[in-house]
């Protein structure tokens, strides 16, 4: 009798589970690949857009962090073996495969939950996401415009003090912009028997902010290199005349000494810790990253109080972030916005669900704590987002120039026209160029030659 | 009438070739058994990873792509001088090391421990603690320069392409030569020292030593450690990579690293293939040592 007592109740034991698992297996899951947050607060936000959603549609979201190279990697490996994730967002994406994923035909045409919010984003913004197909042979919405980045300008205010300048004999103009630094302030710290550089310039050729900063070289000396349909255009005589001025200046600045010997070899965060080192007294930042470590570090409990008391005073007096100078021609520069995409893909199992996941998240109230989570490393791309008070206010000096450089005006990269340009960004033609200039002595226009050459082979 | 054939009728089979007919299939089913294991990881550990990549590098598009790319030239001309440079040198200092080392005397034991650590210890931390020494301002070098002697630009030793090459080549010599100079003590000692002894009551003089009774017995180990050490030279990724990168300026990269450079780049194809493109170079190789140690062991 017990023993028949045992099988019933492990009968309805077993019944009960097979309902839960049942009941598990039938909620339905969308699966998202998100770049961990930079700080806590982008976090903190993308889990509560996550909780949101699972409440307000019983979609269980199923997200996974990864750190920033990692996540491009296993997208691409996941893509590659048929299994991608339903919604992917690495804030690398736009570098290195946005493009060429729309082009090859990986990646679902969002364009139905674009269009009813399409107003509420920047048109530069927006433009970016709008790619070819090369199976469709047209163009379409195929990525969602979540954020974006700028290049800026770096220095210690205290060190350039030191030298024995204020702020306000910084020149405007380019050549005089550039003397400054490298012959004003660099000669006057050596005098003081100072080993230390003037500029953090990128040199490297696997760091992507050698690119970013070249490329806003060549745009400065107005290098068009591709036209808005993806043709190259930079071996047209007035656009290589402009980049051989480009390279020859980009190149100046390590040949008169002026930057960091190292710095042939710098990855991505070695500017930021020769800034932070005051090895240099300035550099040029895609994102105001720089200043943002400090403002991190005034409210890090990890630190003690004199240390959270430096990185207040550095982050509101020491550091500044400031515009580039003007063009060599005296115009204003337009920035180079680097727009990072998140995208559907077109093998994802719940292509359904995850663009209410992407059309919810990019409602204004779950976009801008996301995005300003970040504390200004990312800028917004909504046309609502950058006019809050967070960025117009001007109480932050760093976010302020952020804002006036987007007043100025955005231009994307070419790859955004032209996808095989992300393979060119990431051989880095241009600092092959800049380093044959400088290490082999060839001459600029030789090196610029062999760019062309290269580019044509690759992007057409 | 039909033709009918009679079988012969078979001979009944003796109990003993029975016995050993069993008894061979038995060993050869057993030799099966015990092979199999062997076979198994052979084909999951060696055929199928060294097959499916060169099934991956099958693309002839990525071949003609890696020989229009401007680095590839100039790394294969790397590779050459590297191979060439760092083999030879390093085996030339191991075989003078090896004479001083294979003295038995106990402090020559005690440095022969000391010598030995550069091998013996994780390449990771050690190549980059050259990296950061190396460093052209914060550098404890060029600090030195600097702190001694006001030198505010000290060479370049990794941002010179030159000097970053020499450097490489430097860091791969230091971190195997206690090896390969052991492996030579290990051929010294092997020699009879009644032969010196002889030699010595002769007359002849410690080259004509060197070069009568060392020489032809180290030759043999001499010449298969160095076509051992071009194989490991040719895939020595470290010294390369943690140092300098490839850079500046990818003008320093070698086969080893242009695979990851690419791979990096999600560029697959060309990665395998730049890797593939150095078979040609290692078969050989590998040919005339197996041929060697062969003879060896007849």
């Amino acid at each position: 009798m017990k023993s028949v007592r045992c099988l019933v109740t492990g009968a309805a034991f077993a019944a009960i589970a097979a309902g839960w698992s049942g009941a598990a297996v039938a909620q339905e899951t969308v699966t998202v690949w998100f770049t961990k947050g930079f700080y806590k607060g982008e976090d903190d936000a993308l889990l509560a857009v996550v909780d949101k959603f699972q409440k307000a549609t019983g979609v269980k979201v199923d997200l996974s962090l990864y750190a920033t190279e990692d996540c491009v990697t296993k997208s691409v490996g996941a893509v590659e073996a048929g299994t991608p994730p339903d919604v992917g967002f690495c804030t690398t994406y736009d570098f290195r495969t946005t493009g060429k994923w729309a082009f090859d035909g990986k990646l679902e045409d969002v364009t139905d939950v674009i269009t009813p919010i399409k107003a509420e984003f920047q048109p530069q913004a927006l433009a970016t996401t709008f790619l070819m197909n090369g199976k469709t042979k047209a163009k379409s919405y195929y990525a969602f415009p979540v954020e974006q980045q700028m290049m800026h300008i770096t220095y210690w205010k205290d060190m350039l003090e030191e030298a024995g300048f204020k702020e306000s004999d910084i020149p405007k103009g380019w050549d005089g912009y550039w003397d400054f630094w490298c012959d004003k302030v660099q000669g006057a710290m050596r005098a003081k028997g100072k080993r230390i550089y003037a500029v953090g310039h990128p040199m490297g050729i696997a760091a992507s902010d050698t690119f970013y900063s070249f490329l806003t070289f060549a745009n400065e000396f107005n290098a068009q290199i591709v036209d808005e349909d993806g043709k190259v255009v930079l071996d047209q005589p007035k656009n290589k005349a402009a980049m051989i001025e480009a390279v020859k200046a980009y190149a100046n600045i390590f040949q008169r000494g002026c930057t960091p010997p190292s710095s042939v070899n710098w990855l991505d965060p070695d500017n930021n810790v020769a800034f932070h080192n005051r090895t240099t007294v300035m550099t040029h930042n895609a994102t105001i990253s720089i200043a943002g470590k400090h403002m991190d570090d005034m409210s890090n409990p990890a630190l003690t109080e004199e240390q959270r008391a430096t990185a207040k005073k550095n982050y509101e007096d020491n550091i500044r972030t400031a515009e580039f100078p003007t063009k060599p021609d005296g115009s204003k520069m337009t920035n180079l916005a680097a727009v990072k995409t998140a995208v559907i893909f077109a093998d994802a199992k719940n292509k359904k669900r995850a663009k209410e996941f992407m059309a919810f998240l990019l409602k204004d109230e779950n976009l801008q704590p996301f995005v300003d989570g970040s504390t200004g490393r990312w800028v917004p791309t909504t046309l609502k987002g950058i006019e809050s008070p967070f960025w117009t206010s001007g109480k932050d000096p760093h976010r302020a120039v952020v804002y006036k450089q987007y007043k100025d005006g955005t231009i994307p990269f070419q790859f955004v026209y032209n996808y095989n340009f992300t393979t060119l960004n990431a051989e880095n033609v241009w600092a092959k160029a800049v380093n044959r200039v400088v290490q082999d002595k060839i001459a600029p226009e030789v090196a610029v030659d062999e760019m062309i050459a290269r580019i044509k082979q690759i992007a057409g | 009438m039909t033709a009918t054939t009679m079988a012969a009728p078979a001979l009944p089979a003796s109990k003993s070739s029975d016995a050993v007919s069993g008894h061979t299939r038995d060993r050869a089913l057993w030799g099966a058994i015990m092979l199999a294991p062997y076979v198994l990881v052979f084909a999951v550990m060696v055929v199928y990873p060294v097959g499916y990549g060169l099934w991956l590098g099958l693309n002839w598009n990525s071949y003609r792509a890696l020989f229009a790319d401007p680095i590839f030239i100039r790394t294969v001309i790397n590779t050459i001088v590297f191979l060439f440079v760092a083999v030879n040198l390093k085996f030339a200092i191991a075989l003078v090391l090896s004479g001083f080392f294979v003295a038995q005397r106990a402090w020559v034991r005690f440095v022969l421990v000391l010598f030995i650590l550069p091998w013996a210890v994780p390449s990771i931390p050690t190549i980059l603690s050259f990296r950061v020494m190396l460093n052209p301002e914060n550098g404890m070098i060029n600090q030195q320069l600097f702190h001694w002697f006001g030198i505010v630009e000290g060479p370049g030793w990794l941002t010179d392409p030159t000097l970053a090459f020499c450097m490489s080549i430097m860091v791969h010599i230091w971190k195997s030569l206690p090896f390969w100079t052991l492996i030579l003590v290990t051929g010294r000692l092997a020699i009879a020292q009644d032969l010196y002894e002889a030699a010595s009551v002769d007359g002849a003089s410690k080259w004509q030593q060197f070069k009568f009774i060392t020489w032809p017995s180290l030759a043999t180990l001499y010449v298969t450690s160095t076509m051992l050490s071009m194989i490991w030279t040719l895939g020595d990724f470290n010294s390369v990579y943690l140092l300098t990168g490839g850079g500046p300026g990818d003008l320093n990269h070698v086969l080893s690293t242009l695979g990851i450079r690419y791979m990096r780049n999600n560029n697959l194809d060309l990665g395998i293939a730049s890797i593939i493109i150095a078979m040609p170079l290692i078969l050989p190789m590998v040919y005339f040592m197996v041929k060697r140690l062969s003879k060896g062991a007849e």
